[in-house]
């Protein structure tokens, strides 16, 4: 009998032969293997999964989770088209980019933030409070999201070129300056870190002017949703379980992350606070945490639809929300 | 002795002075609004995060050091195959050359799409070494005393005899004077791939998650604890060098791409060598992708990107994307290459005349080498904006170090007894130098230009990335975010060639030149 095996499957073989032979008996049979891929570094974001894990509710649901973080340069689809995830945490447009454009087989099964955290930050003493405060002010923006910001000029009909655009390197220190005028940030976290520099911060979120999209949307390719369905629906339900428990405190479990989760970070626990708190009511839904409604779809793609990006109702799948 | 003691204290008493001004400009806020911590603050905030440290400095130190063993079990092998075979050496000539070219900002991304786990930082570390450390053996092994070599083959030794009596232990200094070049380059191999690897520890990741904070003394520290490290790992190989060799030779780094010898050989011979070594570092590509086994819709084969590029539905728009970008690129970088270069030999006339003023600049020098970028923008764009001003600073920290130590050493290498003629007619030594020191040092001269134009583009892509925006740097950095996998790879490549093209043309002008002055390249 001839067999033949690529270097991949058999490495992937030993390794699952040697998984097996360590794996405790009755583990073998009650648990699966499920690995999530975090959007960013470890902060106040993934409070949900934290908990769960340090909860043990990913292993009640039959789940053997592995986590793995994120950042800047970490693009979290390309992690799901390499195979090192079955699920990632992204954002809408870039997912939905790929899928339009380079063909990928993504579906998204959830959205952690109902409304996208993401605004325009500037300083309480020289505020910006709307798109057409812009006008002439230097913005920083990180490149990725360059068009969604656009979008959402134009959505204002305001011309892109009045705005002198910049990259952001996540690094606020320009803003406190005075260098750069507003920054496109998560305004869950910034304007903490402003406040910690002795000055106030002032934001809108792009959302509310129009550019009404998701974000950390859940995605996962055909294939694993083929697979693992079952095991997605249980990483759902167990991720929505810790999710709500952590939110009916919001400052009780970041302390408790101070030596784990949030060792070495680099950030203050009262930051993942501020932050945890501020995220709340951008992510409950009357629906559910994850919740993907007919009509929130319908804003993401349209809003997605003003920068070119044609999108179809079918690259959600909710049913996996529904079984819940 | 007493002498040299007291240079040295004044040596100590110059930087001593440059940190206490330091300490004043940044206590009165003088520099970028108060953008510039004082030296205290640092330290003071280094103190605080001690408990942060221990993991992170593991995690790089890990990877750097696989990737310093794997990359000079690599190099030194490959430097001994070719020092015994020209033909090899000639025939991989082009892989070498885009070995030193590759500027590590263009080829991390695509390490950490087609890796996974620790392996695009060992890569990295590994890539940083192989160069210097290659270069160092083939030229430690041909410059062995060929009189030890006669005598071993009047005794009947044969190849490997001479290999292993002569040859591999004359080149040992060598060696070793290589691994102390290439101990730090692992370290910030490591560090950079850390930026994209999304892992949970290493100094990269430390950096990027302090990035938010607004806390410039906190980034400082970290620049400096990975100043610490490259350094300790060069002084350590020093001290090792010594220690078993008792050799106190002059280290630089090595910038010549070691030349084989031209045998005699027929023309279609050289066709086939030629061809050979343009068409090898795409084949190493290709073999990569294959054996990575990275999904075709990230990994892109050459063939792959000549297709997104010419052929495909996307290529018009690829095309005009690449040309704007290019556009922006190329002039600045033309001026950041002649720059950097003005910016060193100034460095090295005046490290002549006033050797005092410039050892104390040293220290300084060393920590803009070594401290990553990320961490001086925020500084940079208070204090320069986001124009080209900017960007031609951030070209000239990244290219004149090199360039500065080559040409010192061509300097203090031009014989005394020349410089005596000029002296004993009178001459002021500004005249000397310019009638003798300088001439004399032309070689080196052409070496550091070897050294500094394929750092320029990397200098100039940085700065696009991080701050202005525009450019080469800037379309790398946005096709990453929009999934654009044919474009990420055809920039890498395209910085990768204009880099060995650069290299090549400054080759060609340095051989005409020097060929006419009668003059032999400096190794």
């Amino acid at each position: 009998m001839s067999l033949t095996l690529n270097r991949r499957q058999f490495l992937g073989i030993a390794a699952a032969g040697i998984a097996l032979g360590v794996m405790p008996q009755y583990l073998r049979a009650a648990t699966s293997t499920l690995s999530m891929q975090a959007a960013w570094i470890n902060d106040a974001e993934f409070t949900g999964y934290f908990l769960g894990l340090d909860k043990g509710y990913y292993t009640e649901a039959g789940l053997e989770l592995s986590y793995l973080s994120g950042g800047p340069d970490v693009i979290p689809e390309s992690t799901l088209i390499a195979g090192r995830a079955d699920l990632a945490l992204t954002s809408p447009d870039t997912t939905i980019k790929a899928i339009v454009e380079q063909g990928a087989p993504f579906k998204i099964i959830g959205a952690q933030y109902q409304k996208n955290p993401l605004g325009i930050v500037s300083l309480a003493k020289k505020p910006i409070t709307k798109p057409q405060d812009l006008i002439g002010k230097t913005l920083a923006v990180p490149p990725v999201n360059v068009i969604s910001v656009e979008a959402m000029l134009k959505m204002n009909d305001i011309d892109p070129s009045k705005v002198n655009i910049v990259p952001y390197a996540y690094d606020p220190t320009p803003l406190i300056k005075g260098e750069i005028d507003a920054s496109l940030d998560f305004t869950t976290n910034v304007p903490y870190t402003i406040k910690l520099a002795g000055e106030e911060a002032t934001s809108f979120l792009l959302y509310d002017f129009g550019y009404t999209i998701y974000n950390d949307t859940i995605v996962v390719t055909e294939e694993v949703l083929a697979k693992k369905r079952d095991q997605l629906v249980a990483w759902l339900r167990a991720s929505r379980k810790a999710w709500n428990e952590n939110f009916t405190d919001p400052a009780a479990w970041p302390p408790k992350f101070a030596d784990t989760w949030f060792k070495g970070t680099g950030r203050s626990i009262d930051n993942e606070i501020y932050f945890n708190t501020a995220q709340k009511p951008l992510m409950e839904s009357p629906n559910g945490i994850f919740a993907l409604t007919d009509d929130g779809i319908e804003k993401c793609l349209s809003a997605l639809g003003k920068i070119g990006l044609v999108g179809k109702h079918d690259m959600f799948d909710t049913s996996l929300l529904a079984e819940i | 002795m007493v002498g040299e003691a007291l240079a040295r204290h004044r040596g100590l008493r110059n930087a001593l002075l440059l940190v206490l001004i330091w300490e004043v400009i940044g206590r009165l806020g003088l520099v970028a609004g108060g953008a510039l911590p004082p030296p205290s603050a640092i330290l003071i905030k280094l103190w605080q995060d001690r408990a942060d440290y221990p993991l992170h400095i593991a995690a790089t130190l890990q990877a750097s050091v696989t990737g310093f063993v794997i990359g000079n079990i690599i190099a030194i092998s490959a430097g001994v195959i070719f020092a015994l075979s020209p033909t090899l050496l000639r025939i991989f000539r082009g892989v070498n050359i885009a070995a030193f070219a590759l500027p590590p900002i263009a080829i991390a991304p695509i390490l950490t799409l087609t890796l996974s786990g620790m392996a695009p930082r060992i890569t990295l570390a590994a890539l940083g070494v192989y160069f210097v450390s290659m270069t160092a053996t083939v030229i430690g092994i041909s410059q062995a005393d060929s009189r030890a070599a006669d005598l071993i083959r009047a005794y009947g030794g044969g190849r490997w005899q001479v290999l292993r009596r002569v040859q591999f232990r004359g080149a040992l200094p060598a060696i070793l004077a290589g691994l102390r070049v290439a101990a730090p380059a692992a370290v910030l191999g490591a560090i950079l791939a850390e930026f994209g690897g999304g892992g949970r520890w290493g100094l990269g990741t430390y950096l990027l998650g302090s990035l938010g904070q607004a806390n410039p003394a906190r980034l400082w520290g970290i620049g400096l604890v990975a100043t610490l490290i490259a350094g300790l790992s060069y002084a350590g190989f020093a001290l090792l060098s010594r220690h078993f060799l008792g050799s106190t030779r002059a280290v630089t780094l090595n910038t010549a791409v070691p030349t084989a010898q031209e045998q005699s050989s027929s023309s279609l011979r050289r066709v086939l060598i030629i061809t050979a070594s343009i068409a090898l570092p795409f084949i190493i590509w290709w073999g990569f992708i294959k054996l990575s086994g990275a999904p075709a819709m990230i990994a892109k084969t050459p063939l792959d990107v000549v297709n997104y590029l010419f052929f495909s539905n996307a290529s018009a728009t690829a095309q005009s994307k690449l040309l704007q970008a290019l556009g922006q690129t190329l002039p600045i970088t033309f001026i950041g290459m002649a720059a950097g270069l003005l910016f060193a030999f100034l460095l090295a006339i005046l490290s002549k005349l006033f050797p005092r003023g410039i050892e104390a600049f040293m220290p300084v020098a060393l920590v803009t080498q070594t401290m990553p970028l990320v961490a001086l923008t925020p500084l940079l764009v208070l204090m320069l904006g986001r124009g080209q001003a900017l960007t031609l600073w951030v070209t000239i920290s990244v290219t004149f170090f090199p360039a500065f130590v080559t040409l010192a050493q061509g300097i203090a290498l031009v014989p005394n007894s020349v410089q005596e003629l000029p002296r004993a007619y009178g001459a002021s030594r500004w005249t000397e130098m310019r009638m003798v020191t300088i001439p004399a040092a032309l070689p080196y001269l052409f070496a550091a230009m070897r050294l500094t134009v394929p750092r320029a583009l990397l200098g100039v892509m940085i700065a696009e990335w991080l701050a202005t925006g525009k450019g080469l740097g800037n379309l790398l950095n946005q096709s990453r975010g929009y999934l654009d996998y044919g474009m990420i790879w055809t920039v890498a490549a395209v910085a990768v060639l204009l880099s060995v093209i650069f290299y090549q043309l400054v080759v060609l002008l340095e051989r005409r030149v020097l060929t006419r002055l009668g003059m032999t390249t400096a190794e």
